[in-house]
């Protein structure tokens, strides 16, 4: 361990900001040198069982792959069994065997070829497979010592995992407690490992070049927004770094017990405006804790997830009795649910969606759903028939133009007259509304307003399309930070347009957790803010300091 | 024997889950099967040498299939090959 400042800089994955000690892993843990005597036969019997064995641990990684992060990124784990069954590997282990090499020798060279030959091709996307090779012959490594927690280290305090690289199957079983955050020397973006920490939120940074064991123990700050590690940091820049981390943390302790002591009271600024406090809610199982912090309602339902978790696409009955039992939760108060918000960077492999260079640009939103009027259609019916159980409302994401609603409302008309002719229940009075998120929509907010009874903000989107900026792309990501005032006009206008011809706005962005714009909010009249759980409180505190 | 041409349109190229799912489905035969990309060869049955073509989006691949099944076999890769490399952009 050594005390002087060094910074590394790689690539940062999830955005989020860590500080703690660094632990090096070694992946090349296993001793492979050569044994005088081996006993070719016996190897390859220690072979053979390693194989089964690594086959089973793969599946029940996969399995809880499945179920911490979803199918999609589960997939890999099902072509790791398949590698594990290749002959061409398989072969070139047994060869290595047979021309007298231990079986650990035998599977590291083996492997090692493989991914070389990967690596020459040439190809970003092959050459990440690279590490997939080298995943599972360390899981055959693994299996054959029986050796299957070789990356664990407990009964320490949580630290920030330093690897040269981490296999996908590593970075699923990291513990989420012990981890801090990881750094690795090697790794790309479009790496299954980056992938996965993006899904499971852990704070990241891959391709940051090897980094000097020395500094094993050392204390660093993390930020995988900027993609920068500070070993060893000078006083200044942990007080700026701790400063930053805690803006939210600190509001959590430091009010909790007083927002909790006004958890059930509306939210109402000092001049008189009410703001509704809604939850955002992507899952069923959020809506009791989003309730029992006080949320008013939810102002964003993420339906798809109904969709990714499937393999074919969800039926009405089931669509409707998942709707029909949150509406029911929801106990009167409202639930918006946000029509389906599917594209090519967020889709199922059912929708047979093709590819695109521009996703966020591409066939998204309600452009798919109009496409694709029969899967609409069955989500719209089964809205309807749920609203009949509680205070639905349906919200319409990526409105760019007067047309796309007039024909979403079309669609809805056609429903609602199928449910009747069926003798099915629903809400007559159901409020339409359409999320403000392209600038187009800003723009155009006087016209679209006509046809609405709300609006809502969806302040990710639109700051992504208004300032030109790709949030995911660490380079230039920084640049949404602090250039609010774009957006901020944008969203003036539309709450002037919609509450000119009678309907209410909300904002469901992340921007409405953020309490530095609160005021700004309430003094455009902003009838409702839908913020994460985690957020629910402090919100309601800041509006009741407003003006 | 049997033969056809498929010419990549997926942006990502031959990638592994393709790869994966033209070894499977070649597994499920008794014919022989070849996939030729450029001057590479590549036993269908194999995936890592499936993978190791390196196809991209744009090349051409020549699968020859030879034995009993190779009617049913031909007709299963070209669904395969249009489902999971057929999407352009």
């Amino acid at each position: 361990m050594t005390f002087k400042r060094r910074v590394y800089k790689g690539i940062g994955i999830t955005g989020r900001k860590s500080s703690g000690r660094l632990h090096f892993i070694n992946n090349k843990s296993i001793d492979s040198s050569d044994k005088t005597a081996i006993n070719v036969g016996a190897e390859l019997i220690k072979l053979e069982n390693a194989r089964k064995k690594a086959i089973e641990n793969v599946w029940t990684i996969e399995k809880n792959a499945r179920e911490k992060i979803g199918h999609s990124e589960a997939q890999i784990f099902e072509i790791h069994a398949m590698l594990l069954e290749d002959e061409d590997l398989n072969d070139a282990i047994e060869n290595k065997i047979k021309g007298g090499k231990s079986v650990e020798k035998a599977i590291n060279e083996a492997s090692e070829e493989y991914a070389s030959m990967l690596l020459d091709i040439g190809d970003e996307y092959l050459s990440a497979r690279a590490s997939d090779i080298r995943d599972i012959a360390s899981q055959l490594i693994n299996a054959l010592c029986d050796n299957t927690k070789n990356s664990k280290k407990t009964d320490t305090e949580p630290y920030i995992l330093v690897a040269n690289d981490l296999t996908p199957s590593q970075t699923v079983m990291l513990d989420k407690e012990q981890i801090l955050g990881f750094v690795t020397a090697l790794g790309t973006p479009s790496s299954h490992t980056a992938i996965l920490a993006r899904a499971m939120n852990i704070p990241a940074i891959v391709g940051a070049g090897e980094i000097d064991k020395l500094y094993d123990g050392s204390f660093c700050l993390l930020d995988s927004l900027k993609g920068e590690i500070i070993i060893n940091p000078t006083e200044e820049e942990i007080e700026e770094f701790n400063k930053e981390k805690d803006k939210q943390s600190k509001i959590a302790i430091e009010h909790e017990r007083y927002l909790r002591s006004i958890m059930n009271k509306p939210a109402v600024t000092g001049s008189g405006h009410k703001i509704m406090i809604y939850a955002n809610v992507g899952d069923v199982t959020e809506i009791e804790p989003a309730l029992s912090n006080g949320c008013e309602g939810i102002g964003l339902l993420r339906s798809e997830f109904l969709y990714l978790s499937k393999s074919t696409y969800p039926t009405e009955a089931q669509l409707f009795s998942v709707y029909k039992d949150i509406a029911e939760k929801m106990d009167g108060r409202r639930v918006i649910i946000r029509t389906l918000d599917i594209g090519a960077d967020k889709k199922a492999d059912y929708f047979n969606l093709e590819n695109e260079e521009n996703p966020a640009l591409g066939l998204r939103g309600i452009r798919l759903c109009l496409e694709r009027t029969d899967v609409f259609k069955t989500q719209i019916r089964a809205i309807l028939r749920a609203s009949y159980y509680g205070r639905v409302a349906i919200m319409i994401p990526m409105i760019c133009c007067e047309d796309e609603i007039i024909k979403t409302k079309e669609l809805i008309e056609k429903c609602k007259a199928e449910l009747r002719n069926e003798s099915l229940m629903f809400d007559e009075k159901i409020e339409i509304g359409i999320m403000i998120e392209t600038p187009a929509s800003a723009i155009m907010s006087d016209r679209l307003s006509k046809h609405v009874n709300f609006f809502s903000v969806g302040t990710n989107d639109l700051a992504q399309y208004t300032l030109a900026v790709d949030r995911q792309n660490s380079k230039v990501s920084n640049l949404c930070e602090q250039n609010y005032e774009p957006i901020l006009r944008l969203i003036e206008m539309s709450a002037k347009a919609i509450k000119k011809k009678g309907g209410w706005i909300g904002i469901c962005g992340e921007m409405a957790a953020d309490l530095s714009l609160t005021q700004s909010f309430a003094s455009m009249g902003i009838d409702e803010l839908s913020v994460s759980t985690p957020y629910l409180l402090g919100v309601r505190g800041k509006v009741s300091e407003c003006k | 024997m049997k033969s056809f041409t498929f010419t990549i349109k997926d942006k990502n190229g031959l990638h592994a889950r393709p790869a994966g799912v033209i070894s499977a489905t070649s597994k499920g035969f008794l014919a022989k099967i070849t996939i030729k990309c450029k001057e590479k060869e590549a036993d269908g049955k194999r995936l890592l040498s499936v993978m190791a073509l390196g196809a991209k989006c744009g090349q051409a691949l020549e699968f020859e299939i030879e034995g009993k099944d190779e009617e049913e076999a031909l007709s299963a890769l070209k669904s395969v090959c249009e489902e999971k490399l057929g999407n352009d952009i």
